[in-house]
């Protein structure tokens, strides 16, 4: 037996109650129960765990919708496309082909 | 409420590197307001094997793309990137806890190995995000043993890989195998190979002679 099972054998788990009399003392997001998050103890400790779901939701958060200002550029990794030229008045662009956006997400807005 | 996690985010970034590292980085900004802090720090690095120079050295051919402390960080970078499978070439991505350096001889590697999984052209996208999610969410349950997270883009496959710090500690690599096929789903007769760094050092290959493990 290694070092690392004799420090993984059973402890209890703490727990704790916490009651809350007004709607306004729950935590803002879902992935947190009232008095800390609902994997607040693993056996190694508390740790910060999120799960898929939480985490893709994360994505649509305004916060994500720039690239962070020191990102590395590479030419076809990191680089986007070029911006859409503006159209001139009068003209109806063509109607846009179904299928043809690679994508489910836009891959770049700009902030302006 | 942070700064238990603060204290928690250094048992990884103990060690000084006492190799030189080339490749200028740069340190992740604290979480910001309204932003979800994760377990540990980590860095983005892009690699890219120059055509026709088979002699470059592989950390000559590595990017620091950038460093992040929070879901969010993550996601600015990640949907700023182009997917895996739009990639061309003898490309990867890597994502690594901060001070780990994505090389078999970083100090945090040299006692470790990696768990490969191969996978046919199509998928890879999908499968590097499922990883990465659950790599930066803590799913791994393995306290501080994984290093990082790797998508390898091949002419005939693309390939995943989980490093993780002791390639000799049973428990941590079978933990981290059942976690990989949950989590990435995979079929029950799916092949994983494992291999130490130590033996990609003497081979000087990363993805052939590998232990071969069937469910």
């Amino acid at each position: 037996m290694s070092a690392r099972d004799t420090i993984a054998l059973g402890r209890e788990i703490p727990t704790r109650k916490v009651i809350l009399h007004d709607v306004a003392h729950m935590p803002s997001d879902y992935s947190s129960t009232p008095g800390g998050t609902i994997f607040s103890t693993t056996p190694g400790g508390t740790r910060i765990v999120y799960d898929r779901a939480f985490l893709l939701q994360c994505r649509n958060s305004p916060l994500t919708k720039s690239p962070p200002l020191n990102m590395a550029k590479i030419p076809g990794v990191t680089t986007p496309a070029e911006p859409e030229k503006p159209k001139s008045n009068g003209k109806k662009p063509a109607a846009q082909k179904t299928g043809e956006n690679p994508g489910d997400e836009p891959q770049f807005e700009m902030d302006i | 409420m942070n700064n238990k996690f603060d204290v928690l985010k250094g048992e990884d970034s103990g060690d000084e590197e006492s190799v030189e590292m080339d490749v200028q980085t740069t340190p992740a900004p604290h979480p910001g307001p309204g932003e979800h802090p994760i377990q540990f720090n980590y860095s983005l690095w892009f690699s890219k094997r120059t055509p026709g120079k088979q002699t470059t050295r592989y950390d000559q051919t590595l990017k620091f793309v950038g460093s992040f402390s929070s879901v969010e960080q993550f996601w600015s970078y990640y949907t700023h990137l182009s997917r895996p499978s739009e990639l061309s070439g003898h490309s990867d991505y890597h994502i690594f806890k901060e001070g780990i350096r994505p090389m078999w001889e970083d100090d945090a590697n040299k006692a470790g190995g990696k768990w490969i999984i191969r996978l046919k052209k199509g998928i890879a996208s999908r499968c590097w995000e499922n990883l990465v999610l659950a790599m930066l969410g803590e799913q791994f349950m393995v306290g501080g043993e994984v290093c990082g997270a790797v998508i390898s883009i091949r002419y005939q496959e693309d390939i995943l890989s989980l490093w993780n710090k002791t390639a000799n500690d049973h428990v941590t690599t079978s933990r981290i195998r059942d976690t990989l096929k949950r989590i990435l789903n995979l079929p029950p007769n799916t092949i994983m190979e494992y291999k130490c760094h130590t033996d990609s050092l003497k081979d000087r290959s990363s993805y052939r002679n590998t232990d071969v493990f069937m469910r």
